[in-house]
């Protein structure tokens, strides 16, 4: 199965996801994103692009710490290049420093005097989308939130699938006792009220980002599971399965190299889904204070700071427009897929 | 099929001891269990001056324990014993339907539990019949107008509905018609005027207060009730009985409304258990954006403060409720759907 032989059903597949022009443009826009989220520190950071001081060239972005007596200043800790771009301005010798689009970073509370944070949009201060109540700026916050939002749901994607696929392919293939047992198992687990129990977790455990995708893939990987089961079962009864069979193939190839390519539309149409259902649950646990601990940047942790400021209306609408274009986004994505691969005609009756 | 639901009603005890067991445990295996938590921070809103969190302690304040005491907690909350042996003192408890004490209102949980239920209840009902009340129709009249100016319009808007989460929709409610517009109240469940108010005052104010977060609630099920009552009133539209019945002479409305819609409404019957489970579930976002009085934001608040009696007699409840509804399902299910025969390799899936 590699990439660049692909059959015909999955250039046909692809050529439909490309004609549906809102899911396709959805997932080239994405894509973008995604890249941007990568080196978010050359486009919202703190720290300079780049800084041209007595003929030599730094480039602090990726580098450890520079310490403000490496540029003349009076101090030990780290450069505050904005302060060290309008020193170098005034003083006009030559020396300048480029800063990125958004110079601030996730983290640093930017406390002017005679003004109290939460602080409207200003294009002045650099502070776009304003800032939130202990003055760290939003589109930091959103940036470094959505990066690790994506990437919280692209790792628990990656363990629900490993369950998933696991679990759900040996059901569907072995059936009997295995089966059974499973089914058993799924049925207990997915009557426990999931977000509560999460909840109940992160209360007693302040839980790091790893635990927390643990903890919810261990709740979460039975719908997944399930549908693993049912195609895989529905594929086992096909003929060209008798046929491997007969040829002698063991289970691992039946499975691995026959069965698993055939359900490929079950496991692709459900990535979107689970990344829009990973920001969205890691957004409301941390809108409700048991999600990553503070001071991670976090969708949920800004929405929850905007209800309780609703005099600063600019926290709650970024973060909410911001979410919206995303899941909006992702559901096109999916939408298109899922048509892409299984394309459900209706005939109707005039 | 009597054996199925049977024996279904039967694994609800095993599930029940499973979820409560995973539960229990976690809080009292992790280093730095309720007590120690509980007394950190009395320790630091003592320092803070504050007396928020301390309110588990009756007015000790802020003031750290002596050991004698921390004894005594510790005893009164089970906490001296090995978790298996105060699991089942716990279980059996609950078994006698007795879930301890409350630490933060030191009275029965159940009492608390209890008087948090009407509001919970009446937003579950609310939603329930406005979900399907709206749901039914519009999926009806989307499907008879498919690919129309009306049903793409309310397409897109059940896509966003779909797309977005409830939470996002209430907040976004909260702050454009509550906080900016003010056409609403901000939070609540009534007034603080409510007890002077007349009859028909009350009736207003309850739903000046409900518009916001049943709009929230909606959101949730909107979209895919909708479409599924689309879909399946589109699939039997086409189907041929639908056809013969036309051919036969009778007239296309009420070949829909006779034939077609009767037999559209079974898929809706396997999410109407869960609706019970919207109570609770859907609740602790909403009832937290909306500050409502209800199970959810008690469940949150429970959470916050560590008062785990309330956080072990919600999960008691909420999973039960849980495992009902599912059975409820699909009793609903058999009940509307004669084809549909339990028990043979069957699945609650």
């Amino acid at each position: 199965m590699s990439l660049l032989n692909l059959n015909p059903q999955t250039i046909k597949q692809l050529k439909r996801f490309r004609s549906i022009k809102r899911g396709y443009w959805s997932s080239v826009l994405l894509a973008v994103l995604l890249v941007l989220c990568l080196v978010a520190e050359l486009l919202v950071n703190s720290r300079a692009l780049m800084v041209s001081y007595d003929g030599e060239w730094f480039f602090p972005t990726y580098t450890s710490l520079k310490p403000g007596t490496t540029f003349g200043l009076d101090y030990a800790y780290e450069t505050n290049y904005r302060e060290l771009r309008a020193k170098f301005e005034e003083e006009d010798e030559g020396n300048w420093v480029l800063m990125p689009p958004v110079p601030y970073n996730a983290f640093e509370n930017d406390l002017k005097v005679g003004s109290y944070p939460p602080n409207p949009p200003s294009f002045e201060d650099e502070h776009y989308l304003g800032t939130d109540s202990t003055g760290r700026d939003i589109v930091a916050r959103l940036v470094y939130g959505f990066r690790i939002a994506i990437a919280f749901s692209g790792l628990l994607l990656i363990f629900n699938y490993v369950a998933g696929i696991i679990i759900g392919c040996a059901m569907g293939y072995f059936g009997g006792a295995f089966d059974l047992l499973f089914q058993r198992v799924i049925e207990i687990w997915s009557n426990i009220p999931f977000l509560y129990v999460i909840m109940i977790v992160a209360s007693v455990v302040v839980p790091s980002f790893l635990t927390l995708v643990i903890v919810m893939a261990a709740l979460g990987w039975m719908q997944l599971t399930w549908n693993m089961r049912t195609s895989t079962y529905k594929e086992k009864g096909r003929e060209y399965v008798s046929a491997a069979r007969a040829l002698g193939a063991g289970n691992v190839r039946i499975v691995g190299s026959h069965i698993l390519p055939n359900t490929i539309a079950v496991i692709v149409t459900f990535v979107p889904f689970s990344i829009a259902s990973g920001v969205t649950f890691l957004t409301a646990l941390d809108y409700l204070g048991f999600g990553l601990p503070p001071p991670t940047p976090s969708w949920g942790e800004l929405l929850s700071q905007g209800t309780n400021q609703l005099q600063a209306p600019w926290i709650v609408t970024s973060v909410v427009v911001a979410m919206v274009v995303i899941l909006l986004m992702v559901t096109y994505v999916g939408e298109a897929i899922r048509e892409a691969f299984d394309p459900k005609q209706f005939t109707y009756y005039e | 099929m009597t054996s199925y639901f049977v024996r279904r009603f039967l694994l609800i005890l095993p599930t029940f001891i499973g979820v409560t067991i995973l539960v229990f445990t976690l809080t009292r295996l992790v280093p730095g269990g309720p007590i120690e938590r509980m007394l950190n921070e009395a320790a630091l809103a003592g320092a803070e001056g504050g007396a928020t969190i301390s309110s588990g302690f009756d007015g000790r304040g802020g003031s750290v324990l002596s050991d004698e005491q921390i004894e005594q907690l510790k005893r009164y909350y089970g906490f001296d014993k090995p978790v298996v042996l105060s699991y089942f003192d716990w279980l059996g408890k609950v078994f006698r339907l007795d879930l301890g004490t409350s630490t933060r209102y030191t009275e029965p949980v159940w009492e608390t539990i209890k008087s948090r239920l009407p509001i919970s209840i009446f937003y579950g009902v609310a939603t329930l019949i406005l979900t399907y009340g709206v749901c039914i129709p519009l999926g009806i009249v989307k499907a008879i107008k498919h690919k129309t100016a009306f049903d793409n319009l309310s397409s897109a808007l059940v896509f966003f509905g779909y797309a977005i989460p409830s939470y996002v929709v209430g907040i976004a409610c909260l702050t454009l018609f509550a906080a900016n517009l003010e056409w609403f109240p901000l939070s609540g469940f009534v007034s603080d005027d409510f007890d002077d108010l007349t009859l028909f005052g009350k009736a207003l104010d309850i739903l000046d207060h409900a518009a916001l977060p049943l709009i929230a609630y909606l959101a949730g099920s909107f979209a895919v009730t909708t479409m599924l009552m689309k879909n399946s009133l589109m699939d039997n539209l086409a189907a041929d009985y639908v056809r013969t019945a036309i051919a036969k002479g009778m007239a296309f409305r009420r070949a829909v409304f006779a034939h077609a819609c009767r037999n559209s409404l079974i898929p809706l019957a396997t999410s109407f258990g869960n609706t019970i489970t919207l109570v609770i579930t859907g609740s602790f976002l909403i009832e937290k954006i909306f500050n409502i009085d209800g199970f959810g934001l008690l469940g949150f608040e429970s959470l916050v403060e560590r008062d785990y009696p309330v956080v072990m007699g919600i999960l008691v409840i909420s999973s039960l409720l849980f495992l009902v509804g599912n059975i409820l399902s699909d009793i609903c299910v058999a009940f509307v759907d004669p084809r549909v025969k339990f028990g043979s390799g069957g699945s609650n899936q």
